[in-house]
Protein backbone atom coordinates (compact mmCIF):
# COMPACT_ATOMS: atom_id res chain seq x y z
CA UNK A 1 0.00 0.00 0.00
CA UNK A 2 2.70 2.41 1.02
CA UNK A 3 4.78 1.38 -1.96
CA UNK A 4 2.01 2.14 -4.39
CA UNK A 5 1.41 5.51 -2.74
CA UNK A 6 5.03 6.43 -3.28
CA UNK A 7 4.80 5.22 -6.84
CA UNK A 8 1.65 7.23 -7.32
CA UNK A 9 3.33 10.33 -5.93
CA UNK A 10 6.36 9.79 -8.09
CA UNK A 11 4.27 9.42 -11.22
CA UNK A 12 2.30 12.48 -10.26
CA UNK A 13 5.46 14.48 -9.69
CA UNK A 14 6.85 13.26 -13.01
CA UNK A 15 3.64 14.18 -14.81
CA UNK A 16 3.62 17.56 -13.16
CA UNK A 17 7.18 18.24 -14.33
CA UNK A 18 6.34 17.14 -17.87
CA UNK A 19 3.23 19.24 -17.90
CA UNK A 20 5.06 22.28 -16.58
CA UNK A 21 7.83 21.97 -19.15
CA UNK A 22 5.31 21.24 -21.88
CA UNK A 23 3.46 24.34 -20.98
CA UNK A 24 6.54 26.54 -20.80
CA UNK A 25 5.72 28.37 -24.02
CA UNK A 26 2.19 29.14 -22.89
CA UNK A 27 2.81 29.46 -19.16
CA UNK A 28 2.31 33.20 -19.17
CA UNK A 29 -0.69 33.04 -21.45
CA UNK A 30 -4.31 32.93 -20.34
CA UNK A 31 -6.53 30.53 -22.32
CA UNK A 32 -9.39 32.16 -24.12
CA UNK A 33 -12.42 31.04 -26.11
CA UNK A 34 -11.61 30.52 -29.80
CA UNK A 35 -12.82 33.48 -31.88
CA UNK A 36 -11.61 32.19 -35.28
CA UNK A 37 -10.55 28.91 -36.85
CA UNK A 38 -8.01 30.25 -39.31
CA UNK A 39 -5.78 33.27 -39.71
CA UNK A 40 -4.57 34.78 -43.00
CA UNK A 41 -1.24 36.61 -42.88
CA UNK A 42 -1.43 40.01 -44.60
CA UNK A 43 2.29 40.33 -45.43
CA UNK A 44 3.95 39.10 -48.67
CA UNK A 45 0.51 38.40 -50.08
CA UNK A 46 0.37 40.69 -53.12
CA UNK A 47 1.64 39.14 -56.37
CA UNK A 48 2.15 42.60 -57.91
CA UNK A 49 4.54 43.82 -55.23
CA UNK A 50 8.31 43.33 -55.29
CA UNK A 51 9.24 42.91 -51.64
CA UNK A 52 12.77 44.34 -51.40
CA UNK A 53 14.64 44.61 -48.09
CA UNK A 54 18.11 45.60 -46.99
CA UNK A 55 19.28 42.63 -44.98
CA UNK A 56 21.70 42.04 -42.15
CA UNK A 57 22.44 38.50 -41.10
CA UNK A 58 24.39 37.87 -37.96
CA UNK A 59 25.50 34.28 -37.60
CA UNK A 60 27.81 33.18 -34.77
CA UNK A 61 29.38 36.62 -34.58
CA UNK A 62 29.81 37.02 -38.34
CA UNK A 63 27.94 39.75 -40.17
CA UNK A 64 26.66 39.37 -43.71
CA UNK A 65 24.67 42.07 -45.44
CA UNK A 66 22.87 42.28 -48.72
CA UNK A 67 19.49 42.60 -50.35
CA UNK A 68 16.56 40.26 -49.75
CA UNK A 69 13.94 40.04 -52.45
CA UNK A 70 10.67 38.12 -52.27
CA UNK A 71 7.96 37.91 -54.87
CA UNK A 72 4.78 35.89 -54.98
CA UNK A 73 5.01 34.12 -58.34
CA UNK A 74 1.78 32.11 -58.15
CA UNK A 75 -0.97 31.16 -55.66
CA UNK A 76 1.24 28.87 -53.62
CA UNK A 77 4.82 29.86 -54.33
CA UNK A 78 7.25 32.68 -53.55
CA UNK A 79 10.58 33.30 -55.25
CA UNK A 80 13.32 34.44 -52.89
CA UNK A 81 16.62 35.94 -53.94
CA UNK A 82 19.47 37.21 -51.76
CA UNK A 83 22.09 39.40 -53.43
CA UNK A 84 25.07 41.47 -52.31
CA UNK A 85 24.79 45.28 -52.38
CA UNK A 86 26.58 45.12 -55.74
CA UNK A 87 23.81 42.94 -57.07
CA UNK A 88 25.57 39.58 -57.27
CA UNK A 89 23.10 36.83 -56.64
CA UNK A 90 24.04 34.65 -53.67
CA UNK A 91 20.92 32.50 -53.35
CA UNK A 92 17.81 31.94 -55.37
CA UNK A 93 14.99 29.76 -53.96
CA UNK A 94 11.40 28.90 -54.75
CA UNK A 95 9.33 28.04 -51.72
CA UNK A 96 5.76 26.98 -50.91
CA UNK A 97 4.10 25.09 -48.03
CA UNK A 98 5.16 21.74 -49.47
CA UNK A 99 7.79 22.44 -52.10
CA UNK A 100 11.28 23.85 -51.98
CA UNK A 101 13.60 24.38 -54.92
CA UNK A 102 17.12 25.82 -55.02
CA UNK A 103 17.49 27.64 -58.34
CA UNK A 104 21.05 28.66 -57.54
CA UNK A 105 23.41 29.19 -54.63
CA UNK A 106 27.07 30.26 -54.59
CA UNK A 107 29.38 27.42 -53.56
CA UNK A 108 30.54 29.28 -50.41
CA UNK A 109 26.98 29.14 -49.00
CA UNK A 110 26.05 25.74 -50.35
CA UNK A 111 25.77 23.99 -46.98
CA UNK A 112 22.89 21.70 -46.15
CA UNK A 113 22.48 22.97 -42.60
CA UNK A 114 22.31 26.59 -43.75
CA UNK A 115 19.87 25.86 -46.57
CA UNK A 116 17.61 23.83 -44.28
CA UNK A 117 17.60 26.57 -41.65
CA UNK A 118 16.77 29.27 -44.18
CA UNK A 119 14.12 27.04 -45.73
CA UNK A 120 12.39 26.74 -42.36
CA UNK A 121 12.73 30.47 -41.66
CA UNK A 122 11.45 31.62 -45.03
CA UNK A 123 8.65 29.08 -45.15
CA UNK A 124 7.25 30.47 -41.92
CA UNK A 125 7.90 34.04 -43.04
CA UNK A 126 5.89 33.51 -46.24
CA UNK A 127 3.21 31.17 -44.90
CA UNK A 128 -0.17 32.49 -45.81
CA UNK A 129 -2.73 30.66 -43.73
CA UNK A 130 -2.81 29.08 -40.32
CA UNK A 131 -5.48 26.76 -38.96
CA UNK A 132 -6.16 27.68 -35.35
CA UNK A 133 -6.73 25.10 -32.62
CA UNK A 134 -6.35 27.09 -29.44
CA UNK A 135 -6.42 30.67 -28.35
CA UNK A 136 -4.73 32.56 -25.53
CA UNK A 137 -4.03 36.10 -24.51
CA UNK A 138 -1.50 38.07 -22.57
CA UNK A 139 -1.49 41.74 -21.60
CA UNK A 140 -0.84 43.08 -25.08
CA UNK A 141 -1.83 40.42 -27.60
CA UNK A 142 -4.30 37.78 -28.66
CA UNK A 143 -2.37 34.58 -29.27
CA UNK A 144 -3.44 31.86 -31.67
CA UNK A 145 -1.95 28.40 -31.62
CA UNK A 146 -1.63 26.49 -34.87
CA UNK A 147 -0.24 22.94 -35.10
CA UNK A 148 2.58 22.53 -37.59
CA UNK A 149 3.57 18.86 -37.77
CA UNK A 150 5.34 18.01 -34.53
CA UNK A 151 5.60 21.69 -33.74
CA UNK A 152 3.33 24.58 -32.98
CA UNK A 153 3.14 28.10 -34.29
CA UNK A 154 1.95 30.89 -32.05
CA UNK A 155 0.59 33.97 -33.79
CA UNK A 156 0.51 37.21 -31.82
CA UNK A 157 -2.00 39.87 -32.82
CA UNK A 158 -1.68 43.12 -30.93
CA UNK A 159 -4.75 44.08 -28.92
CA UNK A 160 -4.10 47.77 -29.50
CA UNK A 161 -4.36 47.85 -33.30
CA UNK A 162 -4.99 44.27 -34.41
CA UNK A 163 -1.64 44.00 -36.21
CA UNK A 164 0.33 40.80 -36.66
CA UNK A 165 3.42 41.49 -34.58
CA UNK A 166 4.99 38.12 -33.87
CA UNK A 167 5.03 34.48 -34.93
CA UNK A 168 6.74 31.96 -32.73
CA UNK A 169 7.73 28.45 -33.82
CA UNK A 170 8.04 26.09 -30.93
CA UNK A 171 8.53 22.39 -30.27
CA UNK A 172 6.39 20.89 -27.51
CA UNK A 173 8.84 22.17 -24.92
CA UNK A 174 11.15 24.75 -26.46
CA UNK A 175 10.99 27.91 -28.52
CA UNK A 176 12.88 27.46 -31.81
CA UNK A 177 12.66 30.82 -33.50
CA UNK A 178 10.63 33.99 -33.61
CA UNK A 179 9.53 36.35 -36.35
CA UNK A 180 8.95 39.95 -35.29
CA UNK A 181 7.09 42.37 -37.54
CA UNK A 182 6.80 46.15 -37.60
CA UNK A 183 4.08 47.39 -39.87
CA UNK A 184 2.40 50.75 -40.37
CA UNK A 185 -0.69 49.54 -42.16
CA UNK A 186 -0.85 45.79 -41.39
CA UNK A 187 -0.50 45.05 -45.12
CA UNK A 188 3.18 45.63 -45.51
CA UNK A 189 5.89 44.95 -42.93
CA UNK A 190 8.62 47.61 -42.99
CA UNK A 191 10.86 45.79 -40.58
CA UNK A 192 11.15 42.08 -39.91
CA UNK A 193 13.44 40.23 -37.53
CA UNK A 194 14.02 36.49 -37.54
CA UNK A 195 15.57 35.49 -34.24
CA UNK A 196 16.68 31.96 -33.43
CA UNK A 197 16.58 30.80 -29.83
CA UNK A 198 18.68 27.63 -30.20
CA UNK A 199 21.41 28.82 -32.60
CA UNK A 200 23.16 32.18 -32.83
CA UNK A 201 21.39 33.39 -35.93
CA UNK A 202 19.54 36.64 -36.44
CA UNK A 203 18.22 37.99 -39.71
CA UNK A 204 17.01 41.58 -39.93
CA UNK A 205 15.10 42.90 -42.92
CA UNK A 206 14.49 46.60 -43.49
CA UNK A 207 12.25 47.59 -46.37
CA UNK A 208 13.67 50.10 -48.79
CA UNK A 209 11.93 52.09 -51.42
CA UNK A 210 13.61 52.20 -54.81
CA UNK A 211 13.65 55.79 -55.99
CA UNK B 1 -1.72 44.07 -96.52
CA UNK B 2 0.33 41.04 -95.56
CA UNK B 3 3.32 42.27 -97.55
CA UNK B 4 2.99 45.66 -95.90
CA UNK B 5 3.17 44.07 -92.45
CA UNK B 6 6.05 41.86 -93.54
CA UNK B 7 7.89 44.92 -94.85
CA UNK B 8 7.17 46.81 -91.67
CA UNK B 9 8.50 43.95 -89.55
CA UNK B 10 11.56 43.73 -91.78
CA UNK B 11 12.08 47.46 -91.46
CA UNK B 12 11.75 47.44 -87.67
CA UNK B 13 13.96 44.40 -87.17
CA UNK B 14 16.42 45.77 -89.72
CA UNK B 15 16.78 49.01 -87.82
CA UNK B 16 17.05 47.10 -84.55
CA UNK B 17 19.97 45.11 -85.86
CA UNK B 18 21.51 48.29 -87.19
CA UNK B 19 21.75 49.63 -83.63
CA UNK B 20 24.49 47.18 -82.73
CA UNK B 21 27.00 46.80 -85.52
CA UNK B 22 30.24 44.86 -85.36
CA UNK B 23 33.47 46.91 -85.62
CA UNK B 24 36.04 46.21 -88.29
CA UNK B 25 39.59 45.29 -87.27
CA UNK B 26 40.78 48.82 -88.01
CA UNK B 27 37.95 50.30 -85.94
CA UNK B 28 38.78 48.01 -83.04
CA UNK B 29 42.44 49.07 -83.10
CA UNK B 30 41.47 52.76 -83.19
CA UNK B 31 38.89 52.36 -80.42
CA UNK B 32 41.32 50.53 -78.10
CA UNK B 33 43.96 53.15 -78.78
CA UNK B 34 41.53 55.99 -77.91
CA UNK B 35 40.41 54.32 -74.68
CA UNK B 36 43.96 53.48 -73.60
CA UNK B 37 45.16 57.04 -74.15
CA UNK B 38 42.38 58.40 -71.92
CA UNK B 39 42.69 55.61 -69.31
CA UNK B 40 46.44 56.18 -68.99
CA UNK B 41 45.85 59.81 -68.08
CA UNK B 42 43.48 58.91 -65.24
CA UNK B 43 45.14 59.48 -61.86
CA UNK B 44 41.91 59.99 -59.96
CA UNK B 45 38.31 59.56 -60.93
CA UNK B 46 35.05 60.23 -59.19
CA UNK B 47 31.62 59.65 -60.59
CA UNK B 48 27.98 59.41 -59.56
CA UNK B 49 26.29 56.16 -60.38
CA UNK B 50 22.85 54.63 -60.52
CA UNK B 51 22.67 50.86 -60.20
CA UNK B 52 19.74 48.94 -61.64
CA UNK B 53 19.42 45.35 -60.54
CA UNK B 54 17.32 43.49 -63.03
CA UNK B 55 15.78 40.17 -62.06
CA UNK B 56 13.50 38.63 -64.58
CA UNK B 57 10.68 37.84 -62.14
CA UNK B 58 10.45 41.34 -60.62
CA UNK B 59 8.08 43.96 -61.95
CA UNK B 60 10.65 46.74 -61.50
CA UNK B 61 14.44 46.99 -61.39
CA UNK B 62 15.89 47.59 -57.92
CA UNK B 63 17.48 51.01 -57.99
CA UNK B 64 20.32 52.15 -55.74
CA UNK B 65 22.67 55.07 -56.25
CA UNK B 66 25.74 56.81 -54.93
CA UNK B 67 29.28 57.78 -55.74
CA UNK B 68 32.42 55.92 -56.83
CA UNK B 69 35.93 57.22 -56.17
CA UNK B 70 39.16 55.82 -57.58
CA UNK B 71 42.76 56.88 -57.02
CA UNK B 72 45.80 55.36 -58.62
CA UNK B 73 47.13 52.75 -58.32
CA UNK B 74 44.48 50.78 -56.44
CA UNK B 75 42.37 52.81 -54.03
CA UNK B 76 38.71 52.31 -54.72
CA UNK B 77 35.50 53.17 -52.93
CA UNK B 78 31.84 52.61 -53.72
CA UNK B 79 29.44 54.67 -51.62
CA UNK B 80 25.77 53.83 -51.80
CA UNK B 81 23.76 56.81 -50.61
CA UNK B 82 20.22 55.91 -51.63
CA UNK B 83 18.10 54.31 -50.35
CA UNK B 84 20.63 53.26 -47.70
CA UNK B 85 24.15 54.25 -46.65
CA UNK B 86 26.68 51.57 -47.40
CA UNK B 87 30.27 51.95 -48.49
CA UNK B 88 32.87 49.44 -49.54
CA UNK B 89 36.54 50.43 -49.84
CA UNK B 90 39.32 48.44 -51.43
CA UNK B 91 42.63 49.46 -49.89
CA UNK B 92 46.01 47.72 -49.43
CA UNK B 93 44.67 44.19 -49.57
CA UNK B 94 41.74 45.02 -47.29
CA UNK B 95 38.05 45.50 -47.83
CA UNK B 96 36.57 48.10 -45.50
CA UNK B 97 32.83 48.18 -45.08
CA UNK B 98 30.60 50.78 -43.49
CA UNK B 99 27.04 49.54 -43.30
CA UNK B 100 24.83 52.34 -41.93
CA UNK B 101 27.58 53.21 -39.45
CA UNK B 102 28.44 49.61 -38.63
CA UNK B 103 32.10 49.22 -39.58
CA UNK B 104 33.96 46.08 -40.50
CA UNK B 105 37.12 45.05 -42.31
CA UNK B 106 38.04 41.94 -44.22
CA UNK B 107 41.66 41.08 -44.85
CA UNK B 108 41.85 39.73 -48.35
CA UNK B 109 45.66 39.59 -48.31
CA UNK B 110 46.85 37.95 -51.44
CA UNK B 111 43.47 36.55 -52.43
CA UNK B 112 43.74 36.15 -56.18
CA UNK B 113 40.04 36.30 -56.80
CA UNK B 114 39.73 39.66 -55.01
CA UNK B 115 42.79 41.04 -56.77
CA UNK B 116 41.02 40.08 -59.96
CA UNK B 117 37.73 41.65 -58.92
CA UNK B 118 39.54 44.84 -57.91
CA UNK B 119 41.31 44.99 -61.26
CA UNK B 120 38.04 44.28 -62.97
CA UNK B 121 36.17 47.11 -61.23
CA UNK B 122 38.94 49.63 -61.85
CA UNK B 123 39.23 48.36 -65.41
CA UNK B 124 35.52 48.64 -66.06
CA UNK B 125 35.33 52.20 -64.83
CA UNK B 126 38.47 53.42 -66.59
CA UNK B 127 37.72 51.23 -69.59
CA UNK B 128 41.20 49.75 -69.69
CA UNK B 129 40.56 46.04 -69.55
CA UNK B 130 41.25 44.82 -73.06
CA UNK B 131 43.08 41.74 -71.88
CA UNK B 132 42.68 38.96 -74.42
CA UNK B 133 44.24 36.45 -72.02
CA UNK B 134 41.44 37.04 -69.46
CA UNK B 135 38.49 37.61 -71.78
CA UNK B 136 37.04 36.80 -75.13
CA UNK B 137 36.22 40.31 -76.34
CA UNK B 138 33.89 41.49 -79.06
CA UNK B 139 33.39 45.08 -80.25
CA UNK B 140 30.32 46.90 -81.52
CA UNK B 141 29.29 50.35 -82.71
CA UNK B 142 26.15 52.08 -81.48
CA UNK B 143 24.76 55.51 -82.14
CA UNK B 144 27.29 57.91 -80.55
CA UNK B 145 28.66 55.05 -78.45
CA UNK B 146 30.93 52.04 -78.60
CA UNK B 147 30.27 48.75 -76.90
CA UNK B 148 32.73 46.09 -75.78
CA UNK B 149 31.58 42.68 -74.53
CA UNK B 150 33.88 40.65 -72.32
CA UNK B 151 33.38 36.95 -71.63
CA UNK B 152 35.65 35.70 -68.82
CA UNK B 153 37.91 32.79 -69.72
CA UNK B 154 38.57 31.85 -66.10
CA UNK B 155 36.11 29.21 -64.88
CA UNK B 156 36.08 30.64 -61.34
CA UNK B 157 35.18 34.14 -62.52
CA UNK B 158 32.69 32.78 -65.01
CA UNK B 159 30.70 31.23 -62.16
CA UNK B 160 29.87 34.74 -60.93
CA UNK B 161 29.83 36.76 -64.11
CA UNK B 162 28.76 35.40 -67.45
CA UNK B 163 29.56 38.55 -69.38
CA UNK B 164 30.58 42.17 -68.83
CA UNK B 165 29.45 44.86 -71.22
CA UNK B 166 31.09 48.29 -71.22
CA UNK B 167 29.46 51.11 -73.11
CA UNK B 168 31.74 54.03 -74.03
CA UNK B 169 30.98 57.56 -75.05
CA UNK B 170 32.43 57.80 -78.56
CA UNK B 171 33.83 61.31 -78.19
CA UNK B 172 35.33 61.07 -74.71
CA UNK B 173 36.33 57.39 -74.92
CA UNK B 174 35.23 56.87 -71.31
CA UNK B 175 32.82 54.34 -69.82
CA UNK B 176 29.22 55.49 -69.40
CA UNK B 177 27.62 52.17 -68.51
CA UNK B 178 28.71 48.87 -66.99
CA UNK B 179 26.49 45.84 -67.37
CA UNK B 180 27.25 42.65 -65.46
CA UNK B 181 25.30 39.67 -66.73
CA UNK B 182 24.73 36.75 -64.39
CA UNK B 183 22.53 34.84 -66.79
CA UNK B 184 20.54 35.77 -69.84
CA UNK B 185 17.69 37.06 -67.68
CA UNK B 186 19.45 38.60 -64.69
CA UNK B 187 21.93 41.44 -64.74
CA UNK B 188 23.21 44.52 -62.93
CA UNK B 189 23.38 47.72 -64.95
CA UNK B 190 25.41 50.63 -63.60
CA UNK B 191 25.08 54.02 -65.26
CA UNK B 192 27.95 56.45 -64.60
CA UNK B 193 27.42 60.18 -64.78
CA UNK B 194 28.97 63.49 -63.67
CA UNK B 195 32.42 62.01 -64.07
CA UNK B 196 35.35 64.09 -62.78
CA UNK B 197 38.83 63.08 -63.87
CA UNK B 198 42.04 64.00 -62.04
CA UNK B 199 40.58 66.21 -59.34
CA UNK B 200 42.63 66.17 -56.14
CA UNK B 201 41.46 63.31 -53.90
CA UNK B 202 43.03 62.80 -50.50
CA UNK B 203 44.00 59.29 -49.38
CA UNK B 204 42.01 59.84 -46.18
CA UNK B 205 38.81 59.53 -48.20
CA UNK B 206 39.49 55.82 -48.51
CA UNK B 207 38.42 54.72 -45.08
CA UNK B 208 35.26 53.38 -43.51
Amino acid sequence: MQKSTIQFLLINCFLAIVLISCGSVTKNFTPKKLDKTFYTVPYFADSKTDYVYKTNISVYGNEISGIFIAKKINDTTHRIVFTTEFGNKLMDFEISDNEFKVNSIVSELDRKILINTLKEDFRLLLKKEYLIQEQFENESADIYKSADGKRDNYIFISKKDQKLEKILLSSKTKEKFTLLFNSENNIFAEKIQIIHQNIKLKIELNYFKSE
Amino acid sequence: MKTKIALLILFISGSMFAQEQKMTAAEIAQFKEDVNVVAKKIKTLSTDFVQYKHLDFLSKDIETSGKMIFKEPALLQWQYKKPYHYSITFKNGKILINDEGKKSAVDIGNSKIFARINKLIVGSVSGNMFDDKEFTISYFKLKGQNLAKFIPKDAMLKKYIKQIELTFDKEEATVVQVKLLESSEDYTRIVLKNKVINAKIDDSVFTN
